[in-house]
C-alpha cells in the first residue's frame, strides 16, 4: 500500500468574482521509503495541494477530495505527516530558542518528560548533522546560518516520527554548496529512518538528483507523470519540454552564442573591451570574519561581469566599495583608467553607477508613485552630472521648465516601457505591484539615468523562479540593447551561467578565480570553483546523481594565513597553509592557487598552455 | 546596554532639573502669597513669608531649594507645616499605586484576552464588537466614564459604594473609570500585532509539527506580537501609577492626584513641586524600566549586550 494516496483532489478559493479554482482534480501516490517529485512553476498551484493534502489551508478555501490518506488513515500534521518550507528563517519562531522548537515537538508527539525531549531533541540534531547540538539548542534562530537551520527544520520534521514529509522548495533559499549538503542529507535520513518524501520544487536539477518518480504539475492540474528516467529522458508533454529546455538554460546562451541576436545590438563581444571601472588590491575588514582582502576587479564596457560565491564571501562588499557607498581601508579605485579618492566618489560618479537591490518590497519607498521615485532618480543624478547648469539665470530656467518637464515624462515612459510595464503604471504606487513588477520598477529607475555600470546585487534572488526567469531575460535584453556594463552579483549558478560573459568566484572575502563564463564553468580551475559548479545538481538524473557536497563546515572562515580554501580543499598542498597565493594569469583567465604557480609545475615556456590540473 | 541605561539615567535627572525649574518659577506666578486667608492680615502674611524666607530674592530662593532637594529634603508643607512633603508622598502614594496597579493589571489581562479573542475569533460580530467597544471606550473620557459609573452603580443602584477606599468593593468603580482607556488601548494593539503574527510562516510550521493552536498562539505567537503592546503599556502604567486628578477627586480618594489639585489651591510651594519632582521620577523611571524591558525581550539586543559584556 502507498504511504501516501490522493486522489482527485481539487482546492478552490471563494473570491468576489467567483470561484477560482487552484488545484483542478489531481492524484497522485509516494510510496513507502522512495522520494517522489513534485515540478512546476511557481503558481502552478503545487504549494496549494500540499497545504491541502496536510489539512493546513485557511478556512477560505474549499477542498474536495475522494481519498487523502497516509497508510489508509487520515493525515494528521506533527503524527503521520510532517511538512518543510523553503524559509527556515521565517519558519523558526524568531524569539524562541532552537531547543524548545524542538523539544515542544518531541512532546507533542509522544508522552515525555522535558528530559527525554531535551535528549531526544539533541540526537535529532545530531542526526541532521548539526555539530555540537547542545550549544544549537541554546541559540536563537537568527545565530544559525541558512545551511543550518535548515537542517534544524528537518530535525524538527523528523521529531514528528512522520510517515511522510513534505518538503515544499527546502533548499531554493541556499546556495549552491549548502543546497547540495542538505540535499544528500535528505537522501542519507529517507534511507536511515524509512520515511517517504514528497519534495515539492521548480528546479529541474535537484528533481533529477533526489526522485525516483516525478509529477509534474502545470496550472493546477498534474499533466504527466513517471519514472524520473521517462520524464527527463523521454517526455511526452510540451509542458514538461519546455520546463527541461528552460532547466538546460537553453534559450539565453542561444541567443549569445548564435550570435544572432547580438550582431544587431551594440555590443558584440564584451571580452577584450577597455576596463570601465578598475579595483586595485582593495581590503575593507569589519572584524574577524567578514569583508574583503586584497581584492582585485575590473568591470569592462559592455560586459556582464557577475560575482559568484557564498554568503559572507564578501560579495557585497565589494560592490557596496565600487558604487562608494563604503569606504575601502586601502586600495585604489579606477574609473576609466583615472584614480579616485574615497571623498570624490560619488560626485565623480554622477548617475553612472546604479544599483538594482534584492528586496523590491523594502528598496522603494511607498510613499512615492512610480512616477515620482524615477522622477527623483533622475533629479539627483541631473544635478551633479549638470553641475554649472543650475547657475542658469530664473528667468531661464522657468522658460526651459516646462519644456523639461515633458522631457522627463516621456523618458519615464519610454523607461516603463522598456522594463516591461505600462506607462499608466507611472501613477500607481509600489504596494499595487507584485514582487516581479517591483523589480521592474527599481530597474526601471536604475536605468532612467542612463548609467555606464549597473550593479545587481541578488536582484533575482527573493523572486520566485517563473519570474525570476522573466526579470533575467529582461536584464540580459536591456543589457545587449543599450549596452552598459553590469555587475551582477548572485548566489545562483544557474542564473549566472546563462547571463554573464565573465565570471568572478569569491571565496573568503578574496577573488579565486576569473574568466569567460563559458570557460570557467565547463572548466572549473580553482577547486572551489570546481566544487561550486559540481555541486548545482544539473536536469539529468544519471549525472546528477553524482552530485557532490563539500565536505560540511558551516560558514566561511576567515584564515590569516595562507589560502583561505586551504581548509576545504582536498588538492591542498603544504604551501597552502603558510602563504596566500597570488592571482596567476593565463590567457584571459586568473587564478588564485598554488597548483598554477611556477612553483608546482615548473617554469614554463611562453607558448606552453595552461590546462586545469584538477 | 550597561552604558545605554546610564545615559537614560543621566538624561532623566536633566529632564527633572528642567522639569523643578520650570515649575518653581512657574508657580511663583500664580498670583497670591500661600498664607493669604480671608481672616488673616497683611502683616501677618507678610510675617509668616519672612519667616520662611518668601521675601529673599527668588534667585536666592531656587538655589537653596535646589540644594534641599540635592539633599533629599523636600521641605515642609506650607499649608500643614507640622508634616514633611515627603511624609505626605509616603502617604498618599500606596493608595493611588494600589488603584493604579489594580487598574493596569485589569486592563492587561482584560485587553489581552479581548485582543486574543479578536485577533482569533471567526465569527465576524465578535470581532466587530470587540472593535467597535474597544473604540467606545477609548472615546469616554475618564471624568465621564467616572461620573457615569457613580450615578449608575452607586447612586441608581445603590450596589456599591460611592468614596473612600475602606474595602475591596471600594475599589471597583475608580479602578473600572481608570482601565477604560488603557484596556481598549490594549485590545486593539494585541488584536491587531497577533493578527499579524498569526499570518506568519511560523506559525504554519508550528501548526505542521502538530502544535494546537492553543499552544501555537500563547507560546509562540504572543510572544513576539508583545512588544510593541509593552511599549505602549510603559506609559500607560506611568499615569497610572501618578494618580488621576479627576478619578480620584470624583471618588473622594486620598491619592497623589487629590493632593496635587489641594496643594494648586492652596498655593502650597513646596508641595506642588515636591509631587512633581516624585512624578516626574516616577514617569522617567517606569519608561526605563519599559525600554529595557523591550530590548531585553528582543533576543538580538540581549544577546549583543551578553557579547558587550564578555
Amino acid at each position: 500500500m502507498s504511504v501516501l494516496d490522493v486522489r482527485n483532489l481539487s482546492v478552490q478559493y471563494l473570491t468576489e468574482n467567483g470561484a477560482s479554482e487552484i488545484v483542478k482534480d489531481i492524484s497522485f501516490k509516494v510510496e513507502k521509503g522512495e522520494i517522489a517529485g513534485l515540478v512546476g512553476e511557481s503558481g502552478s498551484g503545487k504549494s496549494t495541494a500540499m497545504l491541502a493534502v496536510m489539512g493546513l489551508l485557511e478556512n477560505r478555501a474549499q477542498i474536495r477530495a475522494e481519498r487523502i490518506t497516509i497508510s489508509g488513515e487520515k493525515p494528521v500534521p506533527g503524527q503521520n505527516a510532517a511538512m518543510i518550507f523553503q524559509d527556515s528563517l521565517s519558519c523558526l519562531n524568531p524569539s524562541v530558542k532552537i531547543g524548545r522548537q524542538l523539544r515542544e515537538t518531541v512532546q507533542a508527539r509522544r508522552k515525555c518528560s522535558r528530559k527525554e525531549a531535551a535528549a531526544r531533541a539533541e540526537e535529532l540534531l545530531d542526526l541532521t548533522g548539526i555539530r555540537n547540538p547542545a550549544l544549537r539548542m541554546r541559540q536563537y534562530p537568527f545565530e544559525l546560518s541558512g545551511g543550518m537551520r535548515q537542517r534544524v527544520v528537518l530535525a524538527i520534521a523528523l521529531a514528528c516520527e512522520p510517515e511522510l514529509i513534505i518538503a515544499d522548495e527546502p533548499t531554493t533559499a541556499l546556495d549552491a554548496l549548502v543546497q547540495a549538503q542538505i540535499l544528500l542529507l535528505f537522501k542519507r535520513i529517507v534511507k536511515e529512518t524509512g520515511t517517504s518524501m514528497l519534495l515539492v520544487s521548480h528546479d529541474m536539477g535537484v528533481t533529477a538528483a533526489m526522485c525516483s518518480r516525478v509529477y509534474v504539475m502545470h496550472s493546477g492540474r498534474i499533466v504527466e507523470h513517471g519514472t524520473v528516467e521517462d520524464i527527463f529522458y523521454s517526455p511526452v508533454e510540451e509542458y514538461t519540454r519546455r520546463l527541461l529546455e528552460d532547466a538546460r538554460g537553453g534559450r539565453l546562451t542561444v541567443h549569445r552564442d548564435g550570435n544572432t541576436e547580438n550582431a544587431a545590438g551594440k555590443t558584440g563581444n564584451a571580452y577584450g573591451n577597455p576596463p570601465l571601472l578598475q579595483m586595485e588590491h582593495v581590503t575593507k575588514i569589519f572584524d574577524e570574519s567578514e569583508g574583503v582582502r586584497d581584492l582585485s576587479l575590473e568591470i569592462r564596457r559592455g560586459e556582464i561581469l557577475a560575482l559568484v560565491g557564498e554568503s559572507g564571501s564578501g560579495k557585497t562588499t565589494a560592490a557596496r566599495i565600487l558604487t562608494g557607498m563604503l569606504r575601502e581601508d586601502s586600495g585604489i579605485l579606477r574609473y576609466r583608467g583615472d584614480e579616485l579618492g574615497q571623498d570624490r566618489r560619488m560626485d565623480a560618479f554622477g548617475g553612472s553607477v546604479q544599483m538594482v537591490f534584492q528586496d523590491p518590497y523594502a528598496s522603494l519607498n511607498p510613499c512615492l508613485t512610480v512616477r515620482e521615485a524615477l522622477k527623483e532618480a533622475l533629479e539627483a543624478s541631473g544635478q551633479r552630472v549638470n553641475g554649472t547648469k543650475r547657475c542658469r539665470s530664473e528667468r531661464q530656467r522657468s522658460s526651459s521648465y516646462s519644456r523639461e518637464k515633458g522631457r522627463m515624462a516621456e523618458k519615464i515612459d519610454r523607461m516603463l516601457r522598456l522594463t516591461g510595464l505600462s506607462p499608466e503604471d507611472a501613477d500607481r504606487y509600489p504596494r499595487d505591484f507584485s514582487g516581479g513588477q517591483r523589480q521592474r520598477i527599481g530597474i526601471a529607475r536604475a536605468l532612467i539615468v542612463e548609467p555606464e555600470i549597473l550593479v545587481c546585487d541578488e536582484a533575482l534572488s527573493s523572486l520566485d523562479a517563473t519570474t525570476r526567469e522573466q526579470i533575467l531575460e529582461l536584464i540580459f535584453r536591456i543589457q545587449r540593447k543599450i549596452g552598459f556594463a553590469c555587475l551582477f552579483i548572485s548566489h545562483d549558478m544557474h542564473v549566472v551561467r546563462r547571463i554573464s560573459d565573465r565570471i568572478a568566484v569569491m571565496y573568503g572575502g578574496r577573488i579565486v578565480e576569473t574568466g569567460e563564463t563559458k570557460k570557467v564553468c565547463s572548466d572549473p580551475w580553482h577547486p572551489y570553483t570546481k566544487q561550486l559548479i559540481e555541486a548545482v545538481p544539473e536536469p539529468d538524473p544519471l549525472r546528477a546523481v553524482k552530485i557532490k557536497a563539500a565536505p560540511g563546515k558551516d560558514g566561511t572562515e576567515m584564515v590569516r594565513y595562507g589560502c583561505p580554501f586551504a581548509g576545504r580543499c582536498g588538492y591542498a598542498l603544504e604551501c597552502c597553509g603558510e602563504e596566500i597565493p597570488e592571482s596567476y594569469s593565463f590567457d584571459g583567465r586568473e587564478v588564485s592557487c598554488f597548483l598554477y604557480s611556477d612553483r608546482h609545475s615548473g617554469r614554463r615556456s611562453r607558448d606552453y598552455r595552461m590546462t586545469s590540473q584538477i | 546596554m550597561l552604558r545605554y541605561t546610564w545615559k537614560r539615567l543621566l538624561t532623566g535627572i536633566l529632564s527633572l532639573f528642567v522639569l523643578v525649574t520650570v515649575t518653581f518659577f512657574l508657580v511663583r506666578i500664580i498670583p497670591g502669597s500661600p498664607f493669604q486667608r480671608g481672616g488673616v492680615s497683611e502683616d501677618v502674611v507678610e510675617t509668616i513669608e519672612q519667616e520662611y524666607g518668601l521675601n529673599e530674592p527668588l534667585m536666592t530662593q531656587y538655589i537653596s531649594y535646589l540644594g534641599n532637594v540635592v539633599r533629599g529634603d523636600l521641605g515642609i508643607s506650607y499649608q500643614d507645616p507640622a508634616t514633611q512633603v515627603s511624609d505626605i508622598i509616603a502617604r498618599a502614594w500606596p493608595i493611588t499605586a494600589s488603584i493604579g496597579i489594580t487598574a493596569l493589571a485589569v486592563s492587561v489581562i482584560l485587553g489581552t484576552g479581548l485582543g486574543i479573542l479578536k485577533a482569533v475569533s471567526k465569527r465576524r460580530w465578535i470581532r466587530e464588537l470587540i472593535s467597535a467597544g474597544g473604540m467606545l471606550a477609548a472615546g469616554i473620557p475618564s471624568f465621564a466614564a467616572a461620573i457615569l459609573l457613580l450615578l449608575v452603580f452607586s447612586v441608581k443602584l445603590k450596589w456599591l459604594p460611592a468614596s473612600g477606599l475602606l474595602s475591596p468593593v471600594h475599589y471597583i468603580l475608580p479602578v473600572t473609570a481608570l482601565a477604560f482607556y488603557p484596556s481598549a488601548m490594549i485590545t486593539r494593539l494585541v488584536g491587531n500585532t497577533l493578527g499579524g503574527e498569526l499570518q506568519k510562516d511560523y506559525v504554519l510550521f508550528a501548526r505542521a509539527k502538530g502544535l494546537g493552536k492553543g499552544r501555537i498562539i500563547l507560546t509562540h505567537a504572543l510572544k513576539n506580537a508583545y512588544l510593541p503592546v509593552l511599549n505602549c503599556i510603559g506609559p500607560a502604567s506611568a499615569s497610572l501609577l501618578t494618580g488621576s486628578f479627576v478619578v480620584e477627586s470624583i471618588f473622594t480618594i486620598p491619592g497623589l492626584g487629590r493632593e496635587f489639585v489641594g496643594s494648586i489651591t492652596n498655593r502650597d510651594y513646596t508641595l506642588i513641586l515636591g509631587l512633581t519632582i516624585f512624578m516626574g521620577a516616577v514617569v522617567i523611571i517606569v519608561n526605563l524600566i519599559t525600554d529595557l524591558l523591550c530590548a531585553w525581550l528582543d533576543p538580538q539586543t540581549r544577546r549583543a549586550y551578553r557579547e558587550e559584556r564578555a
